[in-house]
């Protein structure tokens, strides 16, 4: 059995691929180019990073699993390269009032158990969503006050005060839809209950999940046999595999496995900017990180470039800002943090700043790399003349402290983009005055006014240039330290065709992924 | 007899409960909201919504006061249902038997491997105390101890995977799937088994009764073999019980490292996610069947010792 998944070195050199990109340059996603013929009886092996732990509840992360497994589909979809959303299950939408939209569905779609796709049957799957106990974050009751049925085809959506992002949200992989047969008591069954191009057929617990190719996809043939959905949580293990043929597609390599991928002929290494930034939060709130020269003198002393080729060992990038350089929202140009030491020195006087006032670092301990994170801004601060000390610290621990205001300086990262494909929900929770998730206890009534404004702009483009002004102000208040952006690295074996990166591995198995004859 | 399984399963009782009224407690003194951690195992993230957390601590119970949570956990327990998991949702009973099963294979393999291993070394270690082949096997076997898992498993994943394609790297289907986890949790054991084996020989070979078979006429193979190796052999079913409770539970890095689905998996990820009922039934499960390999193991030793000791005399 594993010889047959070991493609041989002669095949690699036949199906001799290319990247659309090269090295970690902050790009956009890359994606597999195609230089040799798909055979359609292969069937392909993924390694992915997480494990389903919710019983496959389409409100949870088990979610992302079945979506990048080719079973789970959306009414619409979000394209990457694009940045806009794109339909799927549904051909298209409208805002029918400010409060409503109405979504089309795609006619002609069966679920995998044969029965059609109907108006009713995605109401009845995104109500499960709505009325699950533990709510997805991009699809909830705060946000959606109900889903109807119009007519036999078209689906409203309404939302509690008006929202153009509700597109948005149902690209969300927890708005999967599902046959009205999958929701069961004891909990979701997706085995022949899903519209995409593969069929879930079997699950080892906890090790894999195993897909027959759809026969009758409406999306067009597919162009694999079918595929094993691995669950291998250790990062050095998914690098292993890809290297020695046991898998295709192996998600998210860890730093460490990029050398000895890159140097592998059968190996491609894929790299796209994630929408994580690793970030030190700074305690707006408290002295004297109240101060925004000691803000900015802070940020002025750290050595970022420094800090990306040492600690993340060049697999990461020094951050601009807020945002990473690529997403469309970061506005013009960025350049990135030069270090200035003298700068920071006279801020540092200026705002009265003695040494007496040490300033503690916390660096939690779910990300290894903050423990030398920590000990490379420590440094650049000394130099300064700011004292640090570091205390490491379970994020769960650290974070009721955080939270009520009672710290200085926090090493963590978010992922800007966890509900849905836009940043709000991430730039209101966590900079707005009253957000939920405001580690920095910032509070700007600019800000506030412009993520209001966005929260409420249609026109995809404006909305984009709102992101760009509030991120600014972020950036001119120095409200936090944004260190590097953090890359999202996938390896696939040079045969796999049409494999497009997703930096989220929400959409990894399509119809078009194919595989070249061995 | 009945006094020593009265004993035991007293003893039994009383594992079962102090065990889980500490896995228990854990959610509860570790930093952190429990409630938190068991959104935060479903939906990634750090930002988590009030209301869900408020909502899912009453749909579990977890507002009642911790006694009350205990005692109805135990009631259900003596009743037969371990209950449902905080996190999926589903039977405890079916999230800990298929691990229990993977791991007891995984584990009897890995001692069955390493007794195999460490009785001829000292067996051959214990005849021949000080000589170069004593001192390079226990140079090599205490090397061993010093040999951590989570570097023995990447290296051997990089020798037979990598290298020599061989094996694979990870997964659980196979025999040639639990060749590399069997090996790396096997090294150590063979370390201290080896130990044993030489320590229980040199003991036996000193003993009086050699002399004395030899005086009857016995050849010096043969009194080593009818009295020395038995004798020998006796500490190691103890030490056998002791590794193979030990790591029904403390596997869990060679289960991480080798995606092998497992009860340390199982319980680490439990206890993490404040998933209570899971930790609860797999900790139970774990502590019960150590309690009993143990008390099997005190059997066999009773057998074996009574049993070579009738040879003596």
């Amino acid at each position: 059995m594993r010889s047959s998944l070991r493609p041989r070195v002669l095949l690699a050199a036949a199906a001799a691929l290319t990247l659309t990109g090269c090295g970690f340059s902050g790009t956009q996603t890359q994606s597999t180019q195609p230089s040799a013929a798909a055979d359609t009886s292969q069937r392909i092996v993924v390694d992915n990073f997480r494990a389903p732990v919710a019983n496959w509840a389409v409100e949870s992360d088990a979610a992302y699993i079945l979506s990048l497994s080719g079973c789970l589909e959306t009414l619409t979809t979000y394209n990457q390269a694009e940045g806009k959303v794109l339909p799927s299950l549904a051909t298209g939408w409208k805002q029918s009032s400010p409060l409503d939209w109405d979504f089309s569905i795609r006619e002609g779609v069966k679920f995998q158990d044969g029965t059609d796709l109907t108006a009713e049957s995605v109401v009845s799957a995104l109500n499960h969503v709505l009325d699950a106990k533990v709510p997805a974050r991009a699809f909830n009751r705060t946000m959606i006050s109900s889903v109807t049925a119009v007519d036999a085809r078209t689906v409203r959506v309404s939302t509690p005060a008006e929202n153009p992002l509700v597109p948005y949200r149902l690209a969300s992989v927890n708005t999967g839809i599902l046959a009205p047969a999958a929701y069961k008591p004891e909990g979701l069954d997706p085995f022949g209950h899903c519209t995409g191009p593969f069929t879930p057929v079997s699950e080892k617990a906890k090790q894999s999940l195993t897909l027959d190719r759809n026969e009758n996809y409406w999306g067009g043939d597919v162009q694999l046999a079918g595929a094993e959905v691995r669950f291998i949580t250790n990062g050095p293990t998914r690098a292993a595999q890809v290297q020695t043929g046991e898998a295709d597609i192996s998600l998210s390599i860890p730093v460490a496995s990029l050398a000895a991928l890159k140097a592998d002929k059968g190996v491609s290494v894929l790299g796209a900017d994630s929408p994580r930034t690793a970030t030190m939060y700074m305690n707006n709130g408290r002295a004297p990180l109240d101060n925004v020269d000691v803000r900015t003198a802070i940020r002025d002393a750290l050595d970022l470039d420094a800090l990306a080729a040492s600690v993340y060992e060049g697999a990461a990038l020094p951050a601009t800002g807020p945002f990473a350089p690529s997403e469309p929202w970061a506005g013009e140009k960025q350049d990135k943090q030069q270090q200035d030491v003298e700068e920071a020195r006279k801020l540092l006087a200026k705002a009265g700043y003695t040494a007496d006032r040490p300033l503690e670092i916390i660096a939690i301990v779910e990300r290894a790399e903050f423990a030398d994170v920590a000990a490379v801004v420590q440094e650049n601060l000394k130099n300064i003349g700011i004292p640090v000390t570091i205390t490491s610290k379970e994020y769960a621990s650290a974070e009721p402290d955080v939270m009520a205001g009672n710290y200085d300086m926090l090493l963590s990262q978010r992922n800007r983009l966890i509900d849905i494909a836009d940043p709000i929900g991430f730039l209101t929770a966590d900079y707005t005055c009253k957000g939920t998730y405001n580690l920095s206890h910032f509070c700007d009534a600019e800000y506030d006014r412009i993520i209001a404004e966005a929260a409420s702009t249609v026109d995809t483009n404006e909305r984009y240039k709102l992101y760009a002004e509030a991120g600014r102000i972020l950036q001119d208040k120095a409200v936090n330290a944004w260190l590097v952006n953090e890359q999202a690295t996938d390896a696939t074996r040079t045969n796999v065709l049409n494999y497009v990166q997703d930096p989220l591995s929400r959409y990894v198995l399509t119809a078009k992924t194919a595989k070249a004859a061995s | 007899m009945l006094q020593f399984i009265t004993k035991r399963t007293a003893t039994l009782v009383a594992a079962v409960v102090v065990s889980s009224f500490a896995v228990f407690l854990i959610p509860y003194f570790t930093p952190g909201d429990p409630v938190r951690k068991i959104i935060r195992s479903r939906v990634a993230g750090d930002a988590v919504d009030d209301s869900a957390v408020q909502g899912l601590s009453e749909s579990l119970g977890l507002d009642d006061p911790l006694a009350v949570q205990y005692f109805r956990w135990l009631g259900d327990f003596f009743s037969g249902d371990m209950g449902l998991s905080f996190v999926s949702r589903t039977p405890v009973a079916e999230q800990v038997l298929p691990a229990l099963s993977v791991t007891l294979s995984l584990v009897t393999m890995s001692l069955v491997l390493a007794a195999a291993v460490a009785l001829p070394l000292g067996i051959l270690s214990g005849l021949r105390p000080g000589s170069v082949a004593d001192k390079a096997i226990t140079a090599v076997t205490q090397a061993l101890i010093a040999m951590p898992e989570y570097w023995v498993a990447p290296v051997l994943v990089l020798v037979f995977a990598l290298k020599l394609s061989v094996l694979p790297t990870a997964g659980w289907n196979d025999l040639s799937s639990a060749v590399l986890p069997a090996l790396t949790l096997a090294l150590r054991p063979i370390s201290f088994f080896t130990s044993a084996v030489r320590a229980g020989i040199i003991d036996a070979a000193a003993a009086e009764h050699v002399p004395a078979a030899r005086a009857r006429g016995l050849s010096q193979g043969q009194a080593i073999l009818r009295h020395v190796v038995p004798n020998g052999l006796v500490p190691l079913s103890t030490l056998f019980a002791v590794w193979f409770a030990g790591l029904l539970g403390g596997s869990v890095i060679v289960e991480v490292i080798f995606a092998v689905p497992g009860m340390g998996r199982l319980l680490f990820d439990a206890v993490v996610n404040s998933d209570i009922p899971l930790a609860q039934g797999g900790v139970v499960v774990v502590v019960a069947l150590a309690v009993g390999v143990t008390t099997l193991a005190d059997f066999v030793h009773r057998f074996l010792s009574r049993t070579v000791g009738g040879t003596l005399a």
